[in-house]
């Protein structure tokens, strides 16, 4: 993996340097972190953590009759020091890396790589090709096939649990700016039996909807079907309404069948979940910009399991200032939430959560400070609260480049004290003519 | 079956005819622009409706949709999964993957460490919290954990 990484890098630099010279617009997105962390584990020791990151991603657009783009993005970490991370001293990832030719009409594409499909129901990593168009009278199809992207082997397993090949697609139909309908679906080829976990396969059919009567009005929601349990999978719709432009009004409400659902989470065995099992969320929020400068929000949710209900609700503002190049926000949360979801033996699971953070962003330098801390009703490992306050300082070399700094402090009951610090070069550069993304 | 079969070329030059008839019509479809005419200011809720008043030609849909609103933020997901070549006119693909991807051992917010106005998972001593948020709502790890990321997850999970 690590030899394909450094071939890829390659490659890429292959491609875009040659491209430099001719009328394509490409981007690097590249970032460099060193991070220097002191862990005080009780009862584990201390350990001292080096571990060097870097992260690339290279757009480059406009290649062959100026319709063909190249999109690659991964990273690659060296241990300076004590492992960081598992036990390997290296360890890198392809997030993604494809070609796509856009076609002149109807927002047709091809890709071809390793990418990200997310259509109605589906959200999957896959090696392979992708299709989609739109068609006449307000119809849609894409389509996608190929190789599973794997992860991590479970313990004790010499595979992740997932099948290795996966296909599916989505057809939809749109009716002026007032109805959307879709229907998906995803199958994976049989997965591999495990000896230490229950495993099932993943064929899902679902719908989607999104439809806006009004343009003050919004509902759009998904279910799925799992073919495998032959029983409904998951609910999940929003409504938002919109008096004004100012002010959202958002319900939303999801099911989830735990077994059907998570039937292919084989790291907790979701194929062996008990199928009466249900999880359900109900929730609102509202969110109103009284100006330029300041907006609030508040939200209320409440979960409801087998192991017992609970409730979330608080409120956040957020305030925007000097042409909004200081930026800074408050926020708090309470959780009531009995045993069934504490941890241990603790009698609740209930915690406030207060969070505030301020940053301000010149064309020369840029800082941030952020504290957030949980305060226990019942203590966690006999600590009454988790919090943490990160301060971070940079400078804008060029404006494309730049230098900055974080150093974190933190006690909570998995550290008696966790100190970081972190150095972060970044380079972010567009080479077109026009517009651009961020 | 016979009947099927002697019915097979007309039902190939039926659909032939559809598809090419699709196809004819297909530059009638508009295109949406590769990317926005102009850059966008990082660290902005973006409100599509400043600028723009009719209905979206790629998607049909009305912009006042697209408004980067708190709620529109929490929510992406739902436009993500039918609009995502709308999200891809202002976004590169490498936004997305700040959060979600399928193999990382840095947390979004430990990178952007700088950008605290950033809506990211997992902020502050989330080891601790995920004891907690874990049973409360297992399906919002099942979507991201449950088919990638999952190395921190087995390294106690056994």
């Amino acid at each position: 993996m690590k030899r394909s990484l450094c071939y890829l890098y390659a490659a890429a630099f292959l491609f875009i340097l040659p491209a430099a010279g001719y009328a394509v617009d490409y981007s690097v997105d590249a970032t460099t972190i060193l991070r220097l962390e002191k862990l005080d584990i009780p009862g584990a020791g201390k350990d001292t953590l080096l571990p060097a990151t870097q992260f690339l991603g290279v757009d480059v657009e406009k290649l062959a009759d100026g319709n063909l783009s190249l999109h690659f993005y991964g990273w690659e970490r060296v241990d300076l020091s004590d492992n960081s991370y598992n036990n390997s001293k290296a360890d890198g990832s392809l997030t993604y890396g494809y070609l796509q030719y856009r076609f002149k009409q109807a927002n047709a594409d091809v890709r071809a790589g390793r990418f990200f499909v997310h259509e109605g129901i589906v959200s999957e990593q896959v090696d392979g090709i992708s299709v989609r168009s739109d068609l006449p009278l307000g119809f849609g199809l894409s389509a996608f096939g190929g190789a599973t992207v794997h992860t991590e082997h479970l313990y004790g397993e010499s595979s992740d649990g997932k099948g290795d090949s996966i296909f599916g697609g989505r057809a939809n139909y749109r009716y002026k700016g007032v109805l959307e309908l879709g229907v998906s679906g995803v199958y994976e080829s049989n997965v591999p039996i495990l000896i230490n976990y229950a495993n099932g396969n993943r064929r899902l059919v679902g719908g989607d909807i999104w439809f806006s009567p009004h343009k003050m009005i919004e509902i759009m929601g998904r279910s799925s079907y799992n073919a495998e349990t032959s029983e409904v999978a998951e609910h999940n719709y929003l409504l938002n309404i919109k008096p004004t432009p100012q002010l959202v009004v958002s319900g939303q409400f999801s099911e989830q069948n735990d077994r059907s659902f998570q039937y292919s989470w084989a790291m907790f065995s979701g194929a062996a979940l008990n199928p009466d099992f249900k999880s359900r969320a109900t929730g609102i929020n509202a969110s109103y910009e009284i100006n330029s400068y300041v907006g609030l929000a508040v939200d209320y949710k409440h979960y409801r399991r087998e192991i017992g209900n609970a409730d979330r609700y608080g409120a956040d503002a957020r305030f925007h200032f000097l042409n909004n190049t200081l930026r800074s926000g408050i926020g708090y949360h309470y959780l009531q939430a009995g045993s069934g979801f504490a941890i241990g033996s603790n009698p609740s699971a209930s915690y406030h959560e207060l969070r505030g953070y301020v940053l301000h962003d010149t064309k020369s330098y840029f800082a941030a400070a952020d504290a957030i801390g949980f305060l226990f009703k019942d203590k966690v490992q006999n600590e009454n609260s988790a919090w943490e306050g990160i301060f971070s300082l940079g400078y804008h070399i060029t404006p494309a480049l730049a230098l900055s700094g974080d150093i974190s402090y933190g006690r909570n009951p998995e550290f008696t004290e966790e100190t970081k610090g972190l150095v972060r070069l970044t380079y972010n550069m567009t080479f077109d003519g026009k517009g651009g993304k961020k | 079956m016979k009947c099927l079969q002697a019915m097979l070329p007309f039902l190939l030059l039926a659909v032939l005819t559809v598809i090419l008839a699709a196809c004819a019509q297909m530059k009638a479809i508009p295109n949406l622009p590769a990317s926005h005419p102009e850059a966008l200011a990082a660290g902005q809720q973006v409100n599509c409706t400043e600028c723009h008043a009719d209905p979206q030609k790629g998607t049909m849909k009305e912009m006042t949709a697209f408004n980067h609103s708190p709620s529109f933020v929490k929510n992406h997901s739902f436009y993500a999964a039918t609009d995502d070549r709308l999200c891809s006119t202002c976004h590169k693909r490498s936004f997305c993957n700040d959060c979600h991807t399928n193999k990382v051992e840095m947390k979004p917010s430990t990178r952007y460490g700088y950008r605290p106005d950033r809506e990211m998972p997992h902020r502050g001593n989330f080891m601790t919290m995920h004891k907690i948020e874990g049973k409360l709502d297992p399906a919002s790890c099942y979507r991201c954990h449950g088919r990638a990321n999952n190395e921190r997850c087995v390294a106690c999970h056994r």
